[in-house]
């Protein structure tokens, strides 16, 4: 039985498609035609060709950031999902009060980026921050101005994926836990019982069994830390030395700061092309439409 | 052998607790420092727990910006866009879902790739777009704007909740006479009232927590709270106590609304992820 026609599939989506198509979808075509154009500050456009995509990928251009980027997702993504399952085998167990503080666990896990990323420049501070004063405390550094993590070119980025880590490592706990909750038991218990060890239960019964939630968590997270902008923005706007620019911080500098429109939309078209594909291929492994419709 | 597995569940019990614990000390030294003198907040060196109680930074806080006006701002756009992308969100998501032609699927990768757009790539046409429409610095840009650009979530998880709920509901109220519309309003959306709690919730926070888009569409009418609280970073370089206040006051309410909802942030978490 055919329940919606297409007439009214249309009409159904036209509305939301109305705000989509004018703030996603049209933003999307300029910047497509901005890309191939240099754009002068009163908004004339001369058509330049490639011109500000071969300007991207020399020297100069956004190789820096990308790599900056891959830093920034390889470091956030893989800390988080080890800390993330190392936490999920813990939360799984069940005792009095294990609600309470799984969901204590979780409250953090809706904070703003900004607020986040705010609470780690107070803590790093080289000289009121409590991160270096408790470094130096336990004899790590000799005093506290031995690692300035914000103003040194060396741990800035490393700096701001230490937030991303505290700000969504419950999010990859959480999605884990998920899965290890969504497990039948029997298959562990078999393994129990045909002795298996604690790292034998885990690494080839319970992580294997819980395969396409984790790749579904990390897929969700590489494209977030990509696209991270709010974090970095706040405790280092990109700095010292572009040393934290990632491709979200170097594209809105381009534009806002140098107000070059047509090579930041070369930069912007190359980045969401590179997400999108990303995407589909990414879901077309987990998740098959047809099987759906 | 038994004992040994006591002694195992003991050990991780301890430690969930106290990792629990080191993982929420930098949202209490935030909370610790909001309540220090602000001469406290910047004191070498650094104290964790206040020594004096004080709610200087707080005073502070409303005196510095206009705090109560931001947060309105920040609480109007957030939930009028909310409502505005979960009401023409879920119509949307629940016609794809249904009407299984082949444009249905077109239109269920297009809205994944758009909900993959980073924000901050296309915000400077948007910006040149409200501009042109004239709304620039005003709480209706930011209300179309953030129900634009989280319209896309909304369907996505709105998606998997039809999907848990059988055709024949459906089916039965087209065969007693309802157009796809009654069945929509009257039949799926009660069923779906967890879903759109969801989806709600989830929106709400993601619009509530914006920075990009407040921060180039706003001025002073309509900021929001956050482009207020990151000014303290340049403007007021030292100010740090009433920063933490605002951080303080900001997430308070997002954090008890996440303790109090946590069973409608885990299935959105979740949703789809588990069910495979």
């Amino acid at each position: 039985m055919k329940l919606i026609s297409r007439k009214t599939l249309l009409l159904f989506f036209l509305p939301g498609a109305i705000f989509m198509g004018a703030f996603l979808i049209y933003p999307i075509f300029t910047m497509v035609i901005d890309s191939f154009n240099q754009v002068g500050l009163t908004g004339e456009r001369t058509f330049i060709g490639l011109d500000n995509y071969i300007k991207a990928f020399t020297a100069g251009g956004f190789l820096k950031q990308l790599k900056n980027t891959l830093v920034y997702i390889v470091v956030a993504v893989t800390v988080e999902t080890a800390i993330g399952l190392l936490f999920a085998l813990f939360f799984e167990l069940n005792y009095r009060g294990s609600k309470i503080i799984r969901s204590l666990m979780m409250a953090p896990l809706m904070i703003a980026p900004l607020v986040a990323g705010l609470t780690w420049k107070l803590m790093m501070s080289s000289s009121f921050g409590i991160v270096n004063e408790l470094l130096t405390r336990v004899g790590i550094l000799s005093s506290s101005s031995d690692i300035l993590w914000l103003a040194d070119s060396k741990w800035s980025l490393l700096a701001c994926c230490i937030a991303d880590i505290w700000l969504t490592t419950p999010f990859m706990m959480l999605m884990i836990l998920a899965g290890l909750q969504g497990l039948d038991n029997s298959m562990v218990e078999a393994a129990k019982i045909d002795g298996a060890s604690l790292f034998q239960e885990i690494f080839y019964i319970k992580l294997p069994s819980i395969k396409p939630v984790l790749l579904t968590a990390l897929s969700v997270r590489i494209i977030d830390a990509a696209r991270t902008f709010d974090i970095i923005w706040a405790m280092t706007e990109g700095g010292p030395n572009s040393s934290s620019e990632t491709i979200s911080i170097i594209i809105y500098k381009t534009l806002t700061r140098y107000n070059d429109t047509g090579y930041a939309s070369a930069m912007a078209v190359v980045f969401i092309a590179v997400l999108v594909i990303f995407t589909l291929v990414f879901m077309q492994s987990l998740w098959n439409p047809k099987k759906k419709a | 052998m038994k004992k040994k597995i006591e002694i195992g569940k003991r050990v991780g019990i301890i430690a969930s607790i106290v990792l629990t614990i080191g993982w929420l000390i930098p949202y209490i030294y935030v909370v610790c420092c909001s309540f220090k003198p602000g001469a406290e907040v910047i004191a070498v060196p650094p104290s964790f727990f206040p020594k004096t109680f004080s709610i200087e930074s707080f005073i502070d806080l409303f005196n510095r910006m206009d705090a109560g006006k931001y947060l309105t701002n920040s609480l109007i756009t957030a939930l009028t866009s909310t409502v505005i992308a979960l009401i023409l969100g879920a119509l949307a998501a629940y016609a794809i879902q249904r009407s299984g032609l082949k444009l249905s699927i077109f239109l269920v990768v297009l809205v994944l790739c758009l909900k993959m757009i980073p924000t901050s790539s296309i915000v400077v046409p948007i910006y040149e777009l409200i501009c042109n429409l004239g709304l620039y610095d005003t709480k209706l840009a930011l209300i179309i704007v953030y129900a634009a650009i989280n319209m896309p979530f909304v369907m996505w998880t709105m998606l998997s909740f039809y999907e848990g709920i059988p055709t024949t509901l459906d089916e039965a109220a087209y065969v007693d006479g309802a157009s796809s519309f009654q069945t929509f309003r009257k039949i799926i959306l009660p069923i779906c009232a967890p879903g759109l709690a969801t989806a709600f919730i989830f929106t709400l926070f993601l619009a509530w927590n914006d920075f990009l888009v407040a921060l180039l569409l706003t001025s002073t009418n309509a900021k929001t709270f956050t482009v207020g609280l990151a000014g303290f970073l340049s403007a007021y370089n030292l100010d740090l106590g009433p920063m933490c206040a605002g951080a303080f006051v900001f997430s308070f309410p997002v954090m008890i609304i996440s303790l109090a909802a946590q069973r409608y942030i885990v299935q959105g978490m979740t949703a789809g992820a588990v069910k495979g």
